[in-house]
């Protein structure tokens, strides 16, 4: 297996060309699962429950198999009938229109026997809090990571600084919402699934339904996001599965807005305490915490601290805290953004306290000589030195300020396989059972296989998002890209390995000497012969070449490092915080295509401050209920709220593919924190950053 | 949504025709951006629906010695009108303001007006709050930060509208037609508190409709400002608006009008507020004391304490961005 | 019919099923093929024009060019006509409730939010869905500034933004960045395009004004 080419020898791979699959989107004619349909199709949807923590006592469901068009009815969708979420499902129905659907969900009559419940982190930590589960206290146990000895180095700090800091729950809510098209082919279920991971959720279905693997399918051609989501397969494909063998009929089920924001997963909230010790000369030397965070009814709150920076002597104790709401699922990058928010402002705080610049302090306790290159780029694209020092210093009611955060990701991927069909005509086909989730994957196949080849990228038909294609991992914690790229190359070489001992032969010369360039297969050396692919590919005369191939070492790495920059505006009158200008320098090694790379960290950026100063899930205290399940008042970043942004990428193609997607909306919301601190003077330690806090910390630092 | 009759009438005539029919379950169907939200929401659920957009004569901007805006004219059209923006500039910026370019095409002023609250416990079906034959509002002890500073009791909505404390500040008046003929009443007095009436914000009866709004010539050296604050300047319903129109003559003001959006269950009118300014010029003082005014017998809830702020100083940003017009 | 299956199967009778509706003063209700249909209006409506649909209608719809009869209730809403019943897909379904922006078509070249209007109310306009774009098979200047400057990751908000942005360029055809920003606050993106759907419009609106002046 051979390593990538050098930059300057790509013809495709690193440079900016558009995806292929376009032409497709900005027509309507990508077909994503919610478009998906077949003759007699009908409509399915989930009854959630009512309550947040309830028994079912009865399900009548007489009302709903009396409304014409209702065609199948399962009130058996919950394993136990002891609901612990609002949403959870408990019942389902499949109608022959939406609207039918729509009149036949009203038509349960659900009889419940409600019981005490618990909804915020805080509450449910308290010893009175009712539990979750009856014999399993809400607080988890610690988890506890410990490196050097944190008494020492606080014993040696000079400056020893504590704080606490809050984060939200923030909900993924994807456009195209969870859900699936499924029929039944005889006893094979085909679906379409909307998923992040078409074999992860053949394999879950088939477990779940108790079918062998084969008798499955999943296909997803294209999906509407997913941000962590949609790695898992989705109770919805099981109950649409039952819903279609009941009703003999395809049935697609699409999540309404409301049970996507209540059951499809989230990012959990936190609440960090930390105490931080440094020397006089801004050496870190100890780094405590205690963070809490509510994953719902489910585990994975963690909060990742320390972030970022190297401290010797480290404690962390973490406690997972149960409440009566969905359990949460990966969202880009889990656990970091809250982590950053509170990390960030600690750093900004102990540079301030020792009199420090913030990127003074950072370098000197920042150990990765990637990012320490990166820090020096920013600053000075960004104009770091025109930061004010003294903080609030602007004259009038708007002020401004500059904040900084860095961004550190660890995964790299492995496991894709993949195979490839070159015709006599000279067309390729590539087949992969990875998906596109928009960032630009089914491109990206294209251009392996394209460069490797000598081929253009039009010359690539990539099959991808179908179980039946060679096996690939689940698109997540930017595995897909280190992963899937060196599968491609590494099925790409072994198609021209067997393409060169075929012209070889025709041209009685070793094979070593075959060389794929420019849309000619050439004959190097004294030889001098050079067919068009076409022409080459035509010695196949009628036999397809197929090769299989799979992800090999040394094509691509883990461990990402970025940094960001932020200036904002806020207006003391109304305690709006206005983002103005992010600069971002993100690390890239082998970069596949700078316009998809380039939108990937223009879409952490706007998650991050989107996260920074808007989403929040809000639960009703009294019923349970999510307030504001909706794009009204679950305010995400439109348009007005998007500011200039500058993405730098840092090439290091030597290290081969790395994963982009998740780092750089770790740190937007803690550079924008120490921006507002900066503009204001006064530091918000609770994300959003709505204008009520703001006006409230304001007018507390007055009092 | 539930399945209902539609009803396609042409004419004025028709529409009270289908209004004496009614029973209190028809409703009217403009713009549709409020209505088929709540049909959706199963908030609703009216034996006829009413479609008013085949109405010919609900679509006129009618210069007249003031001026006449039909009941169906949209949002977008009202803030591309020339002569509103020479002559009624606060009403063409709360137009702009509204929503996103594509429910200004299809929203109309009568349904802006006559839209129903943003709270979102009565927009959710699972709270069965006072407004919708319930026993409590459940913004009290629930989630407040959007609710009602003023006037509020038993319930705590603020109206949604971003028209009504413009043209409630012009002087606007609004024509109400029914089966039993029509009506005329200022605007100001068209919506009613909670306290008077839970289900409804304003006075209209279950047979009548919004047909037009009047609005009465502005002297010259009229001054007039619409500042409207959301949190996502995209697309929001306001947290806090004022509108202000002022009549001056040489620099000193001879009649003042100030109503807010945003802070009680109808727009808000600060009546105090001309008798602050008569006769003055805009001085730092008289904006302070209008400020001040503007929040007093302000009533929070927990949680929205900060529209108190928020609204102190928008009134006085309003009157100083004046200032420096005069 | 299978409503007298369904209710014979479940032993169920029509004043059951209006009792357990609930809402009272649905006394006169019926049922049909299409759900439950309230009672006839007694009004009259003999103006030209006027009318009163009950039940299901069969209706003509001027999308794209085309005529297109289709069968709808008066409930149905545009979204649901032209992703349901006429499988113009392109146009996407998200929030719903005229919140996203994602199922922005034309009407009369106006953006309106298929989702937030009723089928029946739209007989007669000229309804333009992004399938109607390019027509031809050749990308629209939007349509293309779109792809090549990569203004789309999962696509999903994409046909609504390309709507959006068509209108826009047909009222403005020289759009400042305010001005692009606020043509397009309608629409939502979840994946965080926006920088590159600025570009995009941008591009267009030079591409379209060389155009026209080259004509």
């Amino acid at each position: 297996m051979s390593k990538w080419k050098p930059l300057e020898k790509m013809k495709i791979l690193g440079k900016k060309y558009p995806r292929i699959d376009g032409a497709e989107k900005v027509t309507g004619r990508a077909r994503y699962t919610y478009d998906q349909f077949k003759e007699g199709m009908l409509y399915g949807a989930i009854l959630g429950s009512r309550y947040p923590a309830a028994k079912i006592v009865k399900i009548d469901d007489s009302m709903v198999w009396s409304l014409p068009g209702v065609k199948a009815v399962l009130t058996d969708v919950h394993p136990t009938g002891r609901v612990r979420y609002v949403g959870e499902e408990i019942a389902a129905v499949a109608a022959t229109t939406p609207e039918i659907l729509g009149e036949a969900l009203r038509l349960f009559r659900v009889e419940y026997e409600k019981l005490p419940f618990t909804l915020y982190l805080e509450e449910a930590m308290k010893d009175e809090a009712p539990r979750v589960f009856p014999r399993r206290s809400n607080v988890n146990k610690p988890r506890i990571r410990e490196e050097g000895n944190v008494e020492q180095g606080f014993a040696q700090a000079e400056v020893v600084l504590e704080d606490t800091f809050r984060t939200q729950v923030q909900i993924q809510t994807p456009l195209e919402s969870h859900g699936s098209m499924v029929y039944w082919d005889g006893d094979e279920l085909i679906i379409y699934d909307s998923t992040q991971a078409v074999h992860g959720v053949r394999e879950g279905i088939a477990k779940m339904l108790d079918m062998p693997l084969h008798k499955v399918r999943v296909i997803c051609h294209h999906m509407g996001g997913g941000f962590g989501s949609k790695l898992q397969p989705g109770i919805y494909t099981v109950i649409a599965a039952r819903l279609a063998k009941q009703a003999n009929a395809p049935v697609r089920l699409m999540l309404d807005r409301q049970l996507e924001f209540l059951t499809t997963g989230n990012r959990p909230d936190s609440l960090s305490r930390i105490k931080m010790g440094a020397k006089r000369d801004g050496t870190i030397t100890a780094f405590f915490a205690k963070t809490y965070g509510t994953a719902g009814i489910g585990n994975g709150a963690g909060v990742r601290l320390p972030i970022v920076y190297s401290i010797p002597n480290v404690r962390h104790e973490h406690h997972d805290v149960y409440t009566n709401a969905g359990a949460a699922r990966p969202f880009r990058a889990p656990g970091c953004p809250q982590a950053s928010f509170a990390m960030e402002q600690m750093m900004d705080e102990m540079a301030e306290k020792l009199g420090m610049d913030p990127l003074q302090f950072r370098l000197k306790n920042d150990s990765n000589p990637t990012r320490q290159k990166e820090w020096m780029i920013g600053a000075e694209r960004f104009g770091w030195h025109r930061r004010k020092v003294t903080p609030a210093s602007d004259p009038g009611p708007i002020k401004r300020g500059m904040g900084l955060g860095a961004s550190i990701w660890w995964p790299g991927g492995r496991g894709t396989k993949a195979s490839m069909k070159i015709y006599s005509d000279g067309s390729v086909e590539v087949f992969c059972g990875t998906q596109d989730l928009g960032t630009g994957t089914r491109t990206h196949i294209a251009a392996v296989a394209a460069e490797e080849l000598g081929l253009e990228l039009k010359q690539i038909k990539v099959h991808i998002g179908d179980s039946n294609y060679p096996r690939s991992g689940a698109s997540g914690g930017s595995t897909t890209s280190p992963s899937v790229a060196p599968a491609i190359k590494n099925t790409a070489e072994k198609a021209r390995q067997e393409l060169g001992k075929i012209l070889a032969e025709h041209w009685n010369v070793s094979p070593e000497a075959i060389i794929f360039s420019d849309g000619y297969v050439i004959a190097s050396g004294e030889a001098k012969q050079r067919l068009s692919w076409k022409e080459a590919c035509g010695l196949l005369e009628t036999d397809v070449l197929e090769v299989h191939g799979e992800w090999s070492e040394g094509l691509s790495s883990s461990g990402v490092a970025g940094c960001q920059f932020a200036e904002v505006e806020v207006d003391t009158d109304t305690g709006k915080i206005r983002v103005l200008r992010i600069v971002a320098v993100a690390d890239c090694g082998l970069i596949l295509d700078r316009l998809t790379t380039e939108s990937q960290v223009n879409g952490g950026i706007i998650q991050g401050i989107s996260y920074a100063l808007f989403e929040e899930r809000l639960f009703d205290p009294q019923t349970g209920a999510m307030v504001n399940p909706n794009f009204e008042t679950y305010k995400i970043v439109g348009t007005m709220e998007t500011p200039e942004i500058e993405v730098i990428l840092f090439d290091e193609p030597e290290r081969g593919v790395i994963g982009i997607g998740e780092p750089p909306t770790i740190p937007t919301s803690g550079a924008i924190a120490n921006a507002v601190y900066n503009a204001i003077g006064v530091r918000i330690k609770s994300l959003p950053m709505t204008p009520d806090k703001v006006l409230q910390a304001l007018a507390n630092q007055k009092a | 949504m539930y399945n209902f009759e539609y009803l396609n009438p042409t004419s004025l005539e028709e529409v009270s025709e289908v209004l004496a029919h009614s029973d209190g379950e028809t409703v009217l169907l403009a713009g549709g951006t409020d209505l088929l939200d709540r049909l959706k929401e199963h908030l609703l659920r009216p034996r006829q629906v009413v479609n008013l957009k085949n109405v010919r004569e609900l679509y006129t901007i009618e210069r007249n010695e003031g001026l006449t805006i039909g009941a169906l004219v949209t949002i977008a059209d009202l803030a591309a009108d020339a002569y509103i923006q020479e002559n009624y500039p606060a009403l063409s910026q709360a137009a702009r303001s509204i929503a996103t370019p594509q429910i200004r095409n299809m929203g109309t002023v009568g349904g802006n007006l006559a839209q129903r609250p943003r709270c979102w416990y009565f927009r959710g079906v699972e709270y069965r709050c006072l407004k919708k034959g319930g026993r409590k509002c459940y913004a009290v002890e629930g989630l407040n930060k959007y609710h009602a500073i003023m006037g509020g009791g038993p319930c705590y909505i603020v109206h949604p509208s971003d028209l009504a404390p413009v043209l409630i500040a012009y002087g606007a008046r609004v024509t109400i037609s029914g089966a039993n003929g029509t009506r005329e009443i200022p605007l100001e007095q068209f919506f009613q508190l909670p306290a008077k009436d839970l289900k409804k914000e304003n006075v209209l009866n279950e047979n009548e409709m919004i047909t037009r709004i009047t609005l009465p010539p502005q002297p010259e050296n009229t001054y007039s400002l619409y500042l409207k604050f959301k949190e996502l300047e995209s697309h929001d319903f306001a947290v806090v608006s004022v509108a202000v129109v002022l009549h001056t003559r040489k620099k000193r003001i001879t009649d003042a009008s100030l109503v807010l959006g945003g802070v009680a269950p109808i727009p808000w009118k600060i009546p105090e507020a001309g008798a602050l300014l008569k006769g003055k010029e805009l001085t730092e003082p008289a904006i302070q004391a209008v400020a001040e005014q503007s929040v007093k017998g302000s009533d929070p809830l927990p949680q929205n304490g900060y529209k108190v702020h928020l609204t102190r100083n928008l009134v006085r940003r309003a009157l100083t961005e004046i200032q420096q017009q005069l | 019919m299978s409503e007298k299956k369904n209710n014979k199967v479940k032993g169920i009778t029509r004043r059951d099923f209006l009792k357990g509706l609930g809402s009272g003063a649905i006394g006169s209700a019926i049922l049909t093929g299409g759900g439950l249909i309230p009672a006839e209006s007694k009004a009259e409506l003999l103006g030209p024009g006027a009318e009163k649909i009950h039940g299901t209608q069969k209706i003509e719809l001027l999308i794209n060019g085309k005529k297109e009869r289709l069968t709808v209730e008066p409930r149905t809403t545009l979204l649901t006509a032209i992703r349901d019943k006429l499988h113009l897909t392109g146009t996407k379904e998200v929030c719903d409730r005229g919140q996203c922006g994602a199922c922005t078509v034309l009407i009369d070249e106006k953006p309106m939010l298929a989702c937030m209007m009723l089928a029946v109310d739209v007989r007669g306009k000229a309804i333009t869905t992004v399938e109607g774009l390019s027509g031809s098979g050749k990308l629209t200047p939007v349509q293309e500034a779109f792809v090549e400057k990569d203004a789309l990751m999962c696509g999903f908000c994409t046909p609504g933004f390309v709507m959006a942005a068509t209108a826009l360029l047909k009222k403005n055809p020289d759009p400042s960045l305010e001005e692009i920003k606020q043509g397009l606050a309608g629409n939502l993106c979840r994946c965080g395009t926006y920088p590159k759907v600025f570009e995009a419009v941008k591009a267009a609106a030079a591409k379209m004004r060389k155009g026209v002046a080259h004509e």
